[in-house]
């Protein structure tokens, strides 16, 4: 609790200056960031990358690019993944462009498909070059998209958290839980895009705005240190009534903290709260008393909260925390496998000179440094099935029949609602 | 008392450790004359994850049951399951080789030779060769010696395991310094004692679901025609009601044993119940709908799997399955598990109660595995008309250990 007393000042300390783009990469993506209302927070910059040009003009986004045209002739990827691979590879440039220079850079990308699998990860690296804090929300197919896509996505998710601070994955099959009873498919698409959205705007609100108790970057920064690694997202929000405690409640049974593989410690953990100007300082420290006893406080946990006029009677909460990878299999996993990757996709000569700044690299490198290099690729096999709500059989062979999970609950692979309210 | 032999029948289980003791003197038979059930840790469907954690709940539960009788284990018997264990369907043949064209003892180890030569990848090994009906010129035969034809065939059941997972199995018991003498597969084992011979004949489907497995054999015509691992249990039902219903594994494994249902019904929408259920501050309801709902899916997917593989090998053939299914395992005693079976296979489907050959305490499902362990001890040295016969440890996993 000592943090929160340190971070509490009355004082106006939000960013005005702050640079935050939103870029929506293929066409799940684009679709994600057209559909985003943020509540005032016009400073934030937003553009989305596509293959498929028609698609992409359709959008209102002002920022737009078309990638691989030379590849595709702007006709999209076709759940190819070589072709957008492709598509991306040839427009390096052109994403640095749209990259520019960010303070904090937001990807969101659908993951599955051909375009957004696959050019993901090239912006991440092209972002992962400027100084900016590099944060990507992913969605997961449905398990009755079929097996490709799934394992597409999968491949997808652990090139991807490599090169990002924040990986939040959306398995769809669990955000489906969230509609009504009779979501159809097409809702329930729209629904991945509102977790999305609640996610942006909480973590914007809170840099962007004026509040209680303000967040500055750079403790947005710390919580996001290293590269890879395990976010855990969640939000519950609740209007009218008790709202407090619905709001608390809301948040503890928030489907993504419960896909059973929550880290058993999560090193930081940032905490936004959105409310009305009625909340008052009490019932914040209610709040806050309550989260930290619920996500434990043995490392910091970061409040930040920002009073929106609009929501009186209202509380919105949303928690971003970052877990590092299981010290105990692979010790410090990120920065090897960094070095690592400089040496694969080291295309610019930039990459080379602060390679050679941190280790001189060897002619020959030794088998061991190859059999390290396995360890960690099967650590990092590991983590993407944890992610795809294994859970309790994290430490298990997979379960693999007729392109299925086992381990994954059957209700949610046969897209089974369950209602618990 | 010289004669008198101890004999273990272990079962590592997913959720807890079964060990038998049952002695044998002389030729007389087996008395059981104790058990300890001892709960398991570093063990996940069906298979060792973790080492020393095994190790140690297993080395508990044989000095506890070694306590309680007051004597010392001679051999050990050890069931194995994990969806590591396939089962392939062999056929050997051999031509008769007389002048007469009668069938001689030679002919018959010439096609059971034949028929178990197909060799492994070397990271796997037998288990087990069961065997079924020979056919002389494509008729079957019970006993084809001394009868009359020019090609003679018979076929095998093999199950073969990953050499890992069941090293690691025996390496847990030889840390207490035992010796297995032999593994078994949990659904043989299960099956051989649940079924009269009649049921066998008119063939029946043995299901034992237990805490991290599901295992299967069909008995077609009185032969064991297949076995199978379904690598899904009780712990999955926890696990998914645990996720689903966003609570602890342990108030999951409270629902699933209080409230659970292993199909859903119109009605439980109305019901709520508790989670704990004795008025402790934050106590909260649940639509039982929700519980029904998530078990009903993943019971209904073990059937489905389950049939699935049989449809698949054809061996679904509901007159030749006239005893029905019999359910075992500690997750039979789910509620509704015997008309959720029934209507999956759209066979008569009943709860097994047991090995009449036992007393009452251990016929509950838990032991169904452990004493069919005890009863291949017995028949697998006794007499060699037996079916599922001891090709013994030694030649199942030489050079294991080297």
């Amino acid at each position: 609790m000592e943090t929160t007393t340190d971070t509490f000042s009355g004082q106006d300390t939000a960013q005005a200056d702050l640079k935050i783009k939103i870029i929506g990469v293929g066409g799940a993506g684009t679709n994600a960031v057209d559909g985003l209302k943020l509540d005032d927070l016009s400073d934030i910059r937003l553009a989305a990358i596509n293959t498929d040009a028609q698609a992409l003009n359709q959008s209102p986004i002002a920022e737009k690019l078309v990638i691989g045209r030379s590849v595709t002739r702007g006709l999209g990827a076709g759940g190819e993944v070589e072709i957008g691979k492709a598509a991306a590879e040839a427009d390096r440039n052109a994403i640095a462009r749209i990259i520019g220079d960010m303070d904090l850079i937001i990807l969101v990308v659908g993951l599955g498909g051909g375009t957004g699998s696959a050019a993901a990860a090239i912006v991440a690296e092209v972002a992962a070059k400027t100084d900016a804090l590099v944060l990507a929300f992913a969605t997961l197919p449905f398990s009755f998209e079929g097996a490709r896509r799934k394992r597409i996505a999968e491949d997808s998710i652990g090139e991807l958290r490599q090169l990002v601070h924040g990986l939040i994955p959306l398995p769809n099959d669990v955000l489906l839980q969230e509609g009504e009873e009779d979501t159809s498919v097409l809702n329930a698409f729209a629904v991945a895009d509102h977790w999305i959205g609640r996610g942006v705007n909480s973590l914007c609100a809170t840099l962007l705005k004026t509040g209680l108790i303000n967040q500055d970057f750079s403790s947005v920064r710390s919580v996001f240190q290293d590269r890879g690694g395990k976010t855990i997202f969640g939000t519950g929000t609740a209007t009218g009534g008790d709202y407090v405690k619905d709001a608390l409640e809301d948040l503890f049974i928030c489907p993504l903290l419960h896909l059973g593989d929550r880290p058993a410690q999560l090193d930081r953990i940032l905490v936004n709260v959105i409310c009305g100007a009625d909340m008052g300082m009490a019932k914040i420290n209610e709040v806050m008393t309550q989260v930290t006893k619920r996500f434990g406080s043995r490392e910091d946990i970061v409040f930040g909260a920002v009073i929106d006029e609009s929501r009186s009677q209202s509380l919105e909460l949303c928690i971003l925390a970052k877990a590092e990878m299981d010290s105990l299999v692979a010790p410090e996993p990120t920065k090897i496998s960094k070095v690592s990757e400089t040496i694969t996709t080291g295309l610019g000569l930039e990459t080379e000179i602060s390679l050679d700044k941190k280790a001189p690299r060897p002619v020959h490198r030794s088998k061991l440094s190859k059999k390290e290099q396995a360890a960690i690729d099967q650590d990092e096999f590991n983590f993407i099935d944890a992610d795809a709500q294994r859970g309790y059989f994290e430490k298990t062979d997979r379960n693999d029949y007729k392109d299925e999970d086992l381990d994954v609950p059957t209700f949610m692979r046969r897209g089974i609602k369950i209602k618990i309210k | 008392m010289s004669q008198s032999r101890v004999i273990a029948a272990i079962e590592i289980g997913t959720s807890k450790i079964v060990v038998l003791l049952g002695e044998i003197i002389g030729d007389s038979g087996l008395n059981i004359i104790g058990h300890s059930v001892g709960s398991s840790k570093g063990v996940k469907k069906g298979v060792i994850t973790d080492l020393d954690k095994a190790s140690d709940c297993v080395h508990a539960a044989i000095l506890k049951a070694e306590e309680n009788t007051q004597t010392r284990i001679d051999e050990v018997y050890l069931a194995q399951t994990g969806r590591h264990l396939i089962g392939n369907f062999n056929v050997g043949s051999s031509n008769v080789s007389s002048s007469d064209g009668v069938v001689r003892s030679a002919d018959i180890d010439a096609a059971t030779d034949d028929a178990k030569r197909r060799s492994l990848p070397r990271d796997r090994i037998y288990i087990h060769h069961i065997q079924n009906p020979f056919s002389l010129d494509g008729n079957p035969v019970e006993n084809p010696l001394s009868k009359e034809g020019r090609q003679l065939q018979i076929g095998y059941w093999s199950v073969h395991g990953d050499s890992e997972a069941v090293s690691d199995s025996l390496r847990v018991i030889r840390g207490i310094d035992l010796d297995v003498s032999d593994m078994i597969i949990s659904s043989i084992a299960s099956g051989t004692v649940l079924l009269e011979e009649s049921e066998k004949d008119n063939g029946a489907l043995v299901i034992d679901i237990g805490g991290g497995t599901t295992d299967y054999m069909l008995y077609r015509k009185g032969y064991i025609v297949k076995t199978g691992v379904v690598p899904v249990g009780g712990d999955h039902i926890t696990n998914d009601l645990s996720i689903g219903l966003r609570i602890s594994r342990k108030n999951a494994e409270g629902f699933k044993l209080k409230d659970g249902r292993a199909y859903y019904q119109s009605e439980d929408r109305e019901e709520k119940v508790w989670l704990i259920g004795d008025f402790t501050i934050g106590d909260r309801q649940y639509p039982l709908a929700a519980i029904t709902k998530i078990i009903e899916a993943r019971v209904f997917e073990i059937f489905d799997i389950i049939k699935e593989q049989l449809v698949d090998a054809d061996l679904f053939e509901p007159q030749d399955m006239a005893s029905g299914v019999v359910l075992t395992g500690g997750s039979s005693r789910l509620t509704g598990i015997e008309e959720a079976a029934h209507r999956r296979f759209g066979l008569e489907a009943r709860a097994s109660e047991g090995s009449q050959y036992v007393n009452e305490e251990l016929r509950a499902p838990e032991y169904s595995t452990a004493i069919g362990l005890l009863h291949y001890a017995l028949t697998g040295q006794e007499d060699n008309q037996e079916q599922v016969k001891s090709s013994g440890l030694m030649r199942k996993i030489a050079g294991l250990f080297n």
